[in-house]
């Protein structure tokens, strides 16, 4: 028979302490990947707009070969942004030769313009901006959207 | 001899707070990254039109006037129509004639993009709604599922025949030849 201080006396366990030296580790590696697999937008858009939405858009593929044109307000004006520089369309034919002359030739056939168009711009802008592409033979556009599933 | 006795451990660095600072590095990233994929509708313009280049002699029952006026007003072919009304058109004309009908877009420049956006997608869905059948079809799946051989051959079977009459600078209004469809 045991002695009766022990039946009444209550084992104190002490819980282990969870080791949480790997944990900075773990997160470490969830740094990296979100590090790596995010693109930080290069352009500084310094025009306001919000794109349309369409349930036909598709993936833009091969971003090296892509230029963005920006058409949105800039207080009552509409302005047009090409990657980083507000242009006039008179002036996107020369700038589409001088990005060409950067690129690689591969890339250069697969060149895309990217239209980020604000809802409301008049369809003038779009169209000068268009003739312009054509007459710099960059003709393959992409209008980016929103999808609406 | 003593020096063994005395010799001291080296306290352990307290690392509880680096999961915290990794932590919010991790948050700041998460905030201040764009995770948007670029989306969009691909279209192949037409290359400028040559001096003294004829226009192509489209047979006129096989043309759709697709017109947007100041006001977003959507017109076929002089009726008013709405984008959804647009799509079943267009469906109807490119299956009857996959390769001879055109659609001809004309928007005007007081139109929104928005609209002239809207316009581009009914178009382009009519289009991708004969091509997800024909794969259905003749593939027996999603166009999306298809190889690159097989899609080349629906794309052949359905073409986008979408003109563009970007109005030229002397406000004649020019014809361009075909704008090829975008790759799906």
């Amino acid at each position: 028979m045991r002695p009766m201080r022990s039946m009444f006396h209550t084992h104190r366990h002490n819980v282990p302490s969870l080791n949480v030296a790997s944990m900075p580790d773990l997160i470490f590696t969830v740094l990296f990947f979100f590090m790596i697999v995010t693109h930080m937008r290069s352009d500084e858009v310094k025009v306001r707009l919000q794109v349309p939405e369409g349930s036909e858009v598709k993936k833009l593929a091969n971003k090296a070969a892509v230029v963005n044109i920006y058409i949105g307000r800039q207080g009552d004006d509409w302005l047009v942004q090409l990657n980083d520089d507000i242009v006039k369309p008179e002036e996107i034919p020369a700038r589409i030769e001088q990005i060409r002359a950067t690129m690689s030739p591969e890339l250069v056939e697969h060149l895309t313009v990217s239209f980020r168009a604000d809802r409301h711009t008049p369809m003038g802008i779009i169209q000068d901006v268009k003739q312009a592409l054509q007459q710099s033979y960059a003709l393959r556009i992409n209008y980016s959207a929103t999808e609406i599933k | 001899m003593f020096r063994k006795r005395y010799r001291q451990q080296i306290p352990e660095l307290n690392t509880t707070s680096t999961a915290d600072i990794s932590f919010m590095l991790l948050i700041f990233f998460l905030v201040t990254s764009s995770m948007d994929t670029d989306k969009g509708l691909m279209r192949q313009m037409a290359p400028p039109p040559m001096e003294h280049e004829q226009p192509m002699d489209i047979n006129k029952d096989l043309v759709m006037n697709v017109s947007l006026d100041a006001h977003d007003q959507l017109t076929l072919d002089g009726k008013t129509v709405t984008f959804a009304q647009l799509t079943e058109e267009v469906r109807t004309m490119a299956s009857i004639n996959p390769t001879g009908h055109v659609v001809a877009i004309q928007a005007d420049r007081e139109a929104t993009y928005e609209a002239y956006f809207r316009m581009q997608d009914a178009v382009v869905s009519a289009y991708n709604s004969l091509r997800q059948q024909y794969a259905q079809e003749h593939y027996g799946k999603a166009y999306q599922r298809c190889n690159a051989e097989e899609r080349t051959a629906i794309n052949d079977r359905y073409p986008q025949r979408i003109s563009e009459g970007l109005r030229v600078g002397d406000g004649t209004s020019g014809m361009n030849p075909i704008e090829k469809g975008g790759q799906p």
